[in-house]
Parts: C-alpha cells; structure tokens; sequence
C-alpha cells in the first residue's frame, strides 16, 4: 500500500502558523510525516501551537514578516539547522475593511508588506543555494478576495491578487531550480480573522455572506487539505495555478 | 472633542454638506446612512476617539443619539 501525501522526513516551514488555516496545516502535515517550521511573531501562541503537532522534530521560529528586509539571511541560517527544506507555505496576512474614503496610505502599507513583500522575500530565501531541497514547493495562501471584488475590501483584494499574479512569474522563475508555486484561493473560513470580520460587519452581515457560500463556511482543515496536495508529490505537475477552496463562493 | 465637532468630522469624511447632521435624526431617515457608511463611522471614532465600536453594536443603532451614545464620555457638549 503507498500513501501519495506521505511528507516523511521533509522540512516544511509554515509561516502565521500560530492559529488558523497555519496551524491546521501545520497539523495535518506534522501527521504526515512532515517535520515542521512554525513561523509566527507571538511566541506564546507558538509555544501554545507545538504542542499540538504530531511527532517530533519540529520547531517554533519567532519571525515580524511585517519587517521581510532580513527573511532571505534568516533562512539560510535557518536550514543550516534544519538540512534542505522542502515546502514553504505562506499563510501569514492581515486584513483590512475600510471604505475607499477613510483608507490610509499606511493600511495598505501594512497588507501589502505582510503579504506581497513578505512571499517575495520568502521566495527569495527558499530559493538560495542549500535553503530548498531539489524539488521544493511554495504555497501562498491568497483568498477569494484575490478573485472578485467586495465593498470596503480593495486594499485587501488588491494584496492577495498580487500573489495569484506573483506565483506564476515565480513558477516560471524557480523551475529551472525544482521549485514549484502555487496559490491556495480560500473563500470564508472559521478562523480568529473571521471572528475579526465578525466583529466588524456584525453577524447579521456575516449571515449573508456564509449564504454566499452554498457549501457553507469553510474549516481551516479544508483549506490545509489542498494545501498539502500542493506540497506532496501528488502535484509534482502542478506548478503557477491557483485552486480555489470556496465552498462555491466564486461559483455565483 | 464636542459633540458638534465630531459630527463636522463625520459630514467631512461621508462628504455630506456641513451642518446637516442635527444629531437628533433616525437613520431611517438620513439618506446618507448605509454599510459603508458605518464602516467609515468606525474608522472616524477610532481615529479620532479612539474608540472599537463592533458591528453588532451599530446594527442595534437607530439613530444619530444611539451612534454618539456609543462613544461613550469621549464626547463633551
């Protein structure tokens, strides 16, 4: 009998992995054999986050994305601790809904280096000499906003766009080094950043965007199952797409 | 801040004229009043109150009272 999904032994580091669709991932990779890098700024919430990975090996690593200037030298000096990492999954982000006319230029500052800046300098790192093993994957985790439209929510759209657009020029950049990236499009999943949303539209407003979703609101673990189809060998053919996890939101 | 000159604050950034906000209408009744309307309310009392006001408690507001009653003693006459 073979599992296809079987990560034994590989180094994948996962960044917001402190709670959300990180920590499920991180999870459900862990119980696939995978030895995990935890990445998250609360160390805290990382220690209380170990704990609850299957196995050993694995270890919390302390990181601000929102400064990605110095990720590329953390890495190399990361991997020389851990051997050759084999999968990246960036899944750290913020969220803003603000309407066009009280939105900063600061805001979307904050989005964009947490999101746009921190992949990129991700890549840049994974990418180094020793950093990835001979066949790496790099998943970063956009949304449905990064696919259509929504009131109150352009410097959020605008920042998860930029990764479906940025994993294809990376896809076609890193092949030639055996790295693949792809994009995870999640629609509305309960998360903390959906209680956020919650607190922000109020639930009536969030009633009728789960009625959006004629699958209903997602589970972290949804999205950690694609995610980790996208890390396995199962998709070594698979490289500059976005899946789409939605329960059908973009289906309208 | 008074009372009179957050609500200049708010005609500002909802770009309704000035002065048009009494601060006794229903928002039933004030065509200005919509989703992005309280999202922008939020923005302004947090940036100019400092005050997190949730949605649940703006869906319960009637009325321009019921919003400035959410800003608690942040307001002077």
């Amino acid at each position: 009998m073979i599992n296809p999904l079987d990560l034994t032994g590989r180094v994948i580091l996962v960044t917001g992995a402190s709670s959300g669709i990180g920590l499920a991932t991180s999870i459900l990779l862990s119980q696939l054999g995978a030895r995990i890098v935890l990445v998250a700024r609360n160390k805290d919430r990382l220690a209380a986050a170990l704990p609850q990975l299957e196995g050993t090996g694995h270890r919390a690593e302390s990181f601000d994305l929102a400064t990605p200037e110095g990720v590329p030298g953390w890495l190399k000096a990361l991997s020389a601790e851990t051997g050759p990492i084999s999968g990246l999954v960036h899944c750290a982000g913020a969220q803003v809904i603000r309407p066009l006319r009280v939105l900063t230029s600061q805001d979307i500052d904050v989005l964009l280096k947490l999101s746009v800046n921190a992949a990129l300098m991700l890549a840049k790192g994974f990418r180094q000499k020793g950093v990835h093993s001979a066949s790496g994957s790099i998943v970063l985790v956009s949304s449905v906003m990064g696919l259509v439209g929504a009131p109150g929510r352009s410097a959020y759209c605008a920042s998860k766009s930029a990764l479906n657009s940025m994993a294809k020029s990376l896809a076609l950049e890193l092949a030639p080094e055996g790295i693949r990236v792809n994009c995870v499009a999640p629609g509305f999943v309960r998360t903390p950043m959906l209680h956020e949303a919650e607190a922000t539209l109020g639930s009536e407003q969030l009633r009728r965007v789960e009625e959006m979703h004629p699958l209903g609101f997602g589970d972290p673990r949804d999205v950690a199952n694609a995610i980790m189809f996208l890390l396995a060998d199962t998709s070594r053919w698979i490289t500059g797409t976005t899946i789409v996890v939605d329960g059908g939101y973009t289906a309208h | 801040m008074t009372t009179y000159d957050f609500l200049r604050a708010l005609e500002i950034t909802l770009e309704i004229d000035p002065g048009s906000i009494a601060g006794n209408e229903s928002l039933d009744d004030v065509g200005w009043w919509d989703s992005m309307a309280a999202l922008t309310f939020m923005a302004v009392a947090d940036e100019q109150l400092q005050v997190t006001i949730s949605g649940e408690q703006l869906a319960k507001c009637k009325s321009v009272p019921d919003l400035l009653g959410l800003l608690g003693d942040k307001l002077t006459a």
